[in-house]
């Protein structure tokens, strides 16, 4: 046993890390290659992230935009207004999605099911909606622009994507640290317990009010903080990107849905096979036509929930037992 | 006075609010299915009232039915690819399933359509009726009672027709309407299907008054739920109580805030009945 996790585990976790860490040297370091990379880390993060509400809590958020678009605000805000490094930006980036998820758990978290999904999604409108309308404060619609300062770590600013590639590594791997954690503790088992049968759950004393908020808090704080990357990035979004339901909330929920759903390895998996895969349709169909990418996008959510809604890896797991039943024949 | 006035505005475009969530809560209280993709339907039934009246010359109005046909045969459509598969299925894969539902019809509209923005103009379009000091916009008051037509139409269905009945049953136990010889599937199909037509019928009688573009139906999403969380899920009497508030809700708000700030105004109501009244205002009563 290494960190908890069986000797074969923990071969296979260091073999991936090391092709992660090797992979960028080989490609050009300011190519378009290395930039899908990079985005395929952080949406891998992102969706890890949603997968401690989506995945360890049953809990079907479609409004996780709220805190990513809060976290982008806030950092960038702070920059352009005070001159402050991201890199502070993004702990009160953080700190405001965490607590943006904590004022709308209060009503939300005994919602079960469809009725949250349906709060959750109108709260991350209503952020879209402040954001396109208070244009004082976030710039309105023509969304903001990062200013450029020298490129330095401090500034979270860099000439090539190289660096970027792996501060989104250090993200994804420390999100998905903190989600394989909060499985193992105490929280992890009453999660699973609400999972199961919320109810029983309140029999046997677990207050699931407080650890559902526990779970929502720790996973707005992500969203935040990796809000502030998105933005360092990309230099420049607005309210409908960064607070979109389909951009964001959905796409989150599908990278977790379509990798497994409440499995470590799911929302990166699902990231590795949806960024690409979305990246390949724009390239190939956008200069023909708008809408046939997001098309895609659509039918493929659809074609997953109904082949197999646990995603990849309980598809993996199937087909392994259906060799092994072969092979013994 | 103007407070009566946005009253009475309110009540009108609320009629047409109780319509197209009917069709919303309709197919969750038969089927216990929540279609995030609902508002969609409603844009087809705009772009065939549009297109009805742009190639054939016919009035929105009169169109309706023709986009109720329409999308009544699409519902049964995508109830027997999709949604008769997750029917059984957790709420995870119901709820994705819809919303990939969503996105493909918004995006599948944009490449048919295009992404401008269409109206149609007929001649009552600018028209009102003096009531006193009120005023009653003749397309308001039109969709109104086409509303309230259809909305009667479909209670009458319910109540005493064959399939009216055995949809009820189906939605207060599946298995006993199954022993009493009702095929639960074909009911969940017309349910679907007539839930899905009516909201389109409802998107066809507000075509005088609104656009219609591949991205409308992002406007109703927030608002059909509010509705029909409003009014209890699954209630169709509800939904009528549901949309009504909401139209004057609406409407009022819009004497105090700015208009973008109307969906915040609808977000608190949806938030507040949620937290203290997730059964809607008149209780359990499905």
């Amino acid at each position: 046993m290494i960190l908890g996790m069986t000797s074969r585990k923990a071969v296979f976790v260091a073999v991936v890390l090391a092709i992660a860490l090797v992979l960028p040297f080989t490609i050009d370091p300011r190519g378009y290659t290395i930039r899908i990379l990079c985005l395929m880390l952080l949406f891998a993060a992102m969706g890890q992230a949603w997968n401690i509400v989506g995945g360890l809590a049953n809990q079907m958020s479609l409004g996780h935009a709220a805190f990513f678009g809060i976290g982008a605000y806030t950092s960038t805000l702070l920059l352009i207004h005070f001159g402050i490094s991201p890199w502070i930006g993004m702990i009160a980036a953080g700190i405001f999605g965490g607590v943006a998820a904590f004022v709308i758990s209060l009503p939300t978290m005994r919602l079960r099911g469809h009725y949250f999904a349906l709060a959750t999604l109108a709260f991350g409108e209503v952020m879209r909606v402040i954001g396109n309308s208070w244009s004082s404060l976030t710039g309105g619609p023509v969304g903001v622009s990062v200013p450029f300062a020298k490129p330095s770590l401090a500034m979270f600013q860099f000439k090539d994507t190289l660096p970027y590639y792996f501060l989104m590594l250090a993200a994804l791997i420390v999100v998905t640290i903190i989600f394989v954690a909060i499985q193992r503790s105490r929280i992890g088992y009453r999660l699973q317990a609400i999972k199961e049968n919320v109810d029983a759950a309140e029999v046997i004393g677990v207050d699931t009010t407080r650890t559902k908020i526990f779970a929502a808090v720790v996973s707005g704080v992500l969203m935040g903080c990796l809000g502030t990357f998105y933005a360092q990035f990309q230099y420049f979004f607005d309210p409908d990107t960064v607070f979109g339901v389909a951009s964001i909330s959905v796409r989150v929920a599908m990278i977790a849905i379509v990798g497994g759903i409440g499995t470590a390895i799911g929302p990166i998996l699902g990231a590795m096979f949806v960024i690409p895969m979305e990246e390949l349709a724009n390239q190939a169909f956008s200069a023909q036509a708008a809408g046939l990418a997001q098309l895609v996008f659509g039918a493929l959510l659809i074609v997953v929930i109904l082949v197999e809604p646990r995603g990849f890896v309980e598809f993996g797991r199937r087909m392994v037992r259906r060799f092994r039943k072969g092979a013994s024949r | 006075m103007a407070i009566i006035q946005a009253i009475l505005d309110g009540l009108m475009i609320g009629g047409v609010y109780a319509v197209i969530s009917i069709g919303l809560t309709l197919v969750f209280g038969v089927m216990g299915i929540v279609n995030f993709a609902q508002a969609e339907f409603l844009m087809l039934g705009m772009f065939v009232a549009y297109y009805a009246w742009a190639w054939l010359g016919l009035d929105p109005l009169l169109a309706a039915p023709l986009a109720f046909a329409v999308v009544f045969v699409l519902g049964a459509l995508v109830h027997q690819v999709m949604i008769r598969r997750v029917l059984k299925a957790p709420a995870v894969a119901q709820i994705f399933l819809t919303v990939g539902l969503l996105i493909v019809l918004e995006n599948a509209a944009l490449l048919m359509f295009g992404s401008s923005f269409r109206s149609v103009s007929t001649p009552y379009q600018t028209s009102a009726l003096q009531l006193g000091s009120l005023f009653i916009s003749v397309p308001y008051l039109l969709a109104f009672l086409m509303s309230v037509a259809s909305g009667a139409a479909l209670w009458l269905f319910m109540r005493t027709s064959w399939f009216g009945r055995a949809m009820r049953a189906t939605a207060q136990d599946p298995m006993a309407a199954r022993l009493l010889g009702i095929n639960a599937d074909a009911m969940h199909r017309l349910a679907f299907a007539l839930g899905v037509a009516l909201t389109a019928f409802g998107g066809a009688v507000i075509l005088p008054y609104l656009t219609v573009s591949p991205t409308v139906g992002g406007q109703f999403v927030v608002l059909m739920f509010t509705v029909v969380v409003l009014g209890g899920l699954g209630s169709v009497a509800g939904a009528v109580v549901g949309g009504l508030s909401v139209g004057v809700i609406q409407s009022l708000s819009a004497l105090a805030f700015p208009i973008q700030l109307q969906n915040l105004v609808l977000f608190v109501v949806f938030i507040g009945v949620l937290a203290l009244r997730p059964e809607g205002l008149l209780g359990g009563s499905r």
